[in-house]
C-alpha cells in the first residue's frame, strides 16, 4: 500500500431547478452519477468505491445512504456518507480523494456523488434542527421567545452573510452597487451552462439594486437561490487518469479546516471572532492546501477559482483570504474586469453559489467546474490556459472551509 | 445499478407524500452551572464576564469550556454596562395587526472588558440605517431585573466621544 497521485477525469451534473417534481433524490442523483459515467465513456463496472453526501435535515429524509444503495451503483461496494453542512460536497470530494490517494488494494477508481433536493422538505425547519437547540437555551436563560426569535430569526445562513457583508463593507469601501456587480457578473456566468438555476443573461446592477432588503444590506436581488440538483465526480488514480482523459485534473492539495462557531456560539454565548468577515479558518485552509500543492505565491500561480459565495461580499471576502487578491481590494477587481470570463483571473464562470444551491451538492460542484476548467471541458470555459485552480467550500456556521487545488501537472514529488 | 431512461417512460411526475418532523419532541441538554453567578449579578444589575486564566479570554455571556485552551475559565471579572457594536443587520416582521412591514437592528455588541461578542437588541427607536461598526452602546435595565438575560431590555446609543475628536483634529 503506498501513496497514489489522484486526479479527476470527469465530472457530471443533473439540471438544476427550484422543484426538481420529476424527479425523486434518488432519481436525481442518478441522472448526475449517468452524466459523469457517459463523459468520461466509462461504466459502472469500473467504478470500485462510492463517496456520497448531502444534509439529510434539509429533505427530512434521514440516512439516504441506506435506501439510495442501488440508485447510487453501491451495490456490493464500499460505501461512505460525508455530512458537514454547507460544505459537505467540498468534504465529499475529500473523501473521494483520499479513497485514492490511500492507495488501498482493489480501490482505484471512486466515485463522489452530491446532491440536495430542497424541494422536498423546509429549509428553514432544517436550519432550526441546528438552531433550535440554542435558541431554546437562551428561552430557558430567560429571554423571552420573541425576542429570543426576532434576534436568532435575523441569523440563519443570510444573517451571517449580512454581518459578514457590514464589516467588508466597513473594511474595504466596498458599497451596494458593488455588490450587485458581483451578482451580475454570477448569472451572467450561469446563462452560459445548461444545469444551472438561476439564467439570467441580461441582469443588470440597477436592476438588483432595485429589489428590497432581505437582511440588510443584502437584497432580494442578491440572494442564493434553493435549489434541488445534484454533482458526480470520478477520482482515479495517475495512470488511469492518462489512458481516460488528454488531460486529468491532478488532486494536488486538499484541507478542511474548522473554526470557532461564528458569532451565536454555544449556548448562544457569542464567539471571540469579533470580526464575522475576518475568516481564519480560510486563511489556514489555504496555507495547509497551498504548501501541500507547492503554491507559494497563490496570487501569480492559480489561473482560476470556484468559490463558495451564496452571497456576493462572501465571494469578494474568500478572494482575499485565500490569498487572491490583496486584503480590501477584492471588489475593485470586479470592477476592472480581472474576474470576468476573459479577464487574468476568472472567477466562478459556472455562475457559483449565488446562482445555484443544492446545498449539499454545491461544495462538489465548486471542485468539478474547477477540473472541467483544466481539462478545457467546462461549459463556459475560460479563453486563457488553466494550469492551476482552486475548489473552495464554506459552510457549518460560518466556522467550516475546504479547499481542493487542482492542476494539469501531477504534484512535484 | 438502476439505469434511468428504463423508469422514465413510466411516469412523468414523482408522487409525493406529506410528512412531519417535529423538532420540540428532541430533548436539547445544556449546562446551566457556570451560568448561576452570572444570572445573579444580572438581578443586581451587575455584568460579569468569565476570564481563562490560561488564555486571558473573557467570555460575556460566560463559556463554560475555553475552547482555545480547553481548560475550564473559573475567574469571573467584573464588566462596565458600555459596550460596542462589533456587527449588526436588520431584521424584517410584518406587524400583525396593520401587516406593516416594519425594520429593526439586530445588533453583536463587544462588552467593554470582554473579549467575545453577544447577539443582542439595541433600542428598538433606533433605526438600523444609523448603527454603524464601532457604535458605543450601553445596556438598558429592566426596572425590576429578576436575574435572567431578559433583565436586559435593549442597548441604548451613548455618545460616540471619538466623533467629537475627529471634529476636534479637523
Ligand atoms: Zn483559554
Amino acid at each position: 500500500m503506498s501513496k497514489q497521485q489522484a486526479a479527476i477525469v470527469s465530472a457530471g451534473f443533473c439540471e438544476h431547478a427550484s422543484k426538481r417534481s420529476d424527479v425523486n433524490m434518488a432519481e436525481m442523483a442518478n441522472e448526475a452519477i449517468q452524466d459523469c459515467l457517459n463523459n468520461a465513456n466509462i461504466e459502472m463496472d469500473a467504478v470500485d468505491a462510492i463517496v456520497m453526501g448531502n444534509m439529510p435535515a434539509f429533505e427530512g429524509a434521514n440516512l439516504p445512504e441506506l435506501w439510495m444503495t442501488d440508485w447510487v451503483g453501491a451495490r456490493d461496494k464500499p460505501l461512505i456518507r460525508v455530512t458537514t453542512g454547507g460544505t459537505t460536497g467540498g468534504s465529499v470530494a475529500i473523501a473521494g480523494y483520499y479513497h485514492v490517494a490511500a492507495g488501498l488494494p482493489g480501490i482505484e477508481t471512486v466515485l463522489a456523488v452530491a446532491f440536495e433536493q430542497q424541494s422536498c422538505g423546509n429549509t428553514s425547519v432544517g436550519l432550526s434542527s441546528v438552531a433550535l437547540g440554542e435558541i431554546s437555551i437562551v428561552n430557558a436563560l430567560g429571554l423571552p421567545a420573541e425576542s429570543a426569535m426576532r434576534i436568532f430569526g435575523a441569523g440563519a445562513a443570510i444573517g451571517i452573510a449580512s454581518y459578514q457583508a457590514i464589516n467588508y463593507m466597513k473594511r474595504s469601501g466596498c458599497t451596494e452597487e458593488d455588490l450587485a456587480r458581483v451578482v451580475v457578473q454570477n448569472r451572467r456566468n450561469a446563462a452560459k451552462n445548461w444545469w444551472t438555476h438561476l439564467k439570467m443573461p441580461d441582469y443588470t446592477i440597477e436592476q438588483v439594486m432595485a429589489t428590497p432588503y432581505v437582511s440588510y444590506p443584502l437584497r432580494f436581488g442578491m440572494v442564493t437561490p434553493a435549489s434541488d440538483g445534484a454533482c458526480a465526480v470520478l477520482f482515479t488514480r495517475e495512470e488511469i487518469a492518462k489512458d481516460t482523459v488528454d488531460i486529468p485534473a491532478y488532486v494536488n492539495g486538499v484541507s478542511s479546516v474548522a473554526n470557532e462557531t461564528g458569532i451565536v456560539g454555544y449556548a448562544a454565548a457569542g464567539a471571540g471572532q469579533l470580526d464575522p468577515c475576518e475568516q481564519l479558518g480560510a486563511v489556514e485552509s489555504a496555507k495547509l492546501a497551498y504548501s501541500q500543492a507547492g503554491i507559494s505565491f497563490p496570487e501569480k500561480e492559480i489561473d482560476y477559482a470556484e468559490v463558495y459565495s451564496p452571497f456576493p461580499n462572501q465571494e469578494l471576502m474568500w478572494l482575499e483570504r485565500l490569498g487572491l487578491f490583496k486584503e480590501n481590494t477584492a471588489h475593485l477587481r470586479y470592477r476592472d474586469g480581472t474576474t470576468a470570463p476573459n479577464g487574468e483571473l476568472p472567477v466562478n464562470c459556472s455562475g457559483g453559489v449565488n446562482s445555484t444551491n443544492a446545498i449539499g451538492a454545491s461544495g462538489l460542484e465548486r471542485v468539478a467546474e474547477a477540473a472541467l476548467q483544466i481539462m478545457g471541458k467546462a461549459e463556459n470555459q475560460v479563453p486563457k490556459t488553466v494550469h492551476t485552480s482552486i475548489g473552495h467550500g464554506w459552510g457549518g456556521c460560518i466556522n467550516f472551509v475546504t479547499l481542493t487545488v487542482l492542476s494539469d501537472q501531477p504534484r512535484r514529488k | 445499478m438502476v439505469k434511468l431512461e428504463y423508469l422514465k417512460k413510466e411516469y412523468e411526475k414523482t408522487r409525493q407524500m406529506p410528512g412531519k418532523w417535529p423538532l420540540s419532541s428532541y430533548r436539547y441538554k445544556f449546562n446551566i452551572t457556570h451560568f448561576q453567578p452570572f444570572l445573579k449579578a444580572l438581578k443586581e444589575k451587575r455584568l460579569i464576564g468569565l476570564k481563562c486564566r490560561s488564555c486571558n479570554t473573557v467570555s460575556f455571556p460566560p463559556k463554560l469550556v475555553c475552547g482555545k485552551c480547553l481548560v475550564q475559565p473559573d475567574q469571573w471579572v467584573a464588566l462596565r454596562d458600555t459596550g460596542m457594536v462589533a456587527t449588526f443587520t436588520a431584521n424584517y416582521m410584518k406587524d400583525e395587526t396593520t401587516g406593516e412591514l416594519q425594520s429593526f437592528p439586530v445588533i453583536a455588541i463587544q462588552q467593554d472588558g470582554a473579549d467575545t461578542t453577544f447577539l443582542t437588541q439595541l433600542n428598538p427607536a433606533v433605526k438600523f440605517e444609523d448603527v454603524y461598526v464601532g457604535m458605543p452602546v450601553k445596556v438598558k435595565w429592566k426596572n425590576q431585573p429578576e436575574g435572567n438575560l431578559g433583565d436586559i431590555e435593549y442597548y441604548d446609543v451613548i455618545d460616540d466621544a471619538t466623533k467629537k475628536m475627529k471634529l476636534q483634529n479637523e
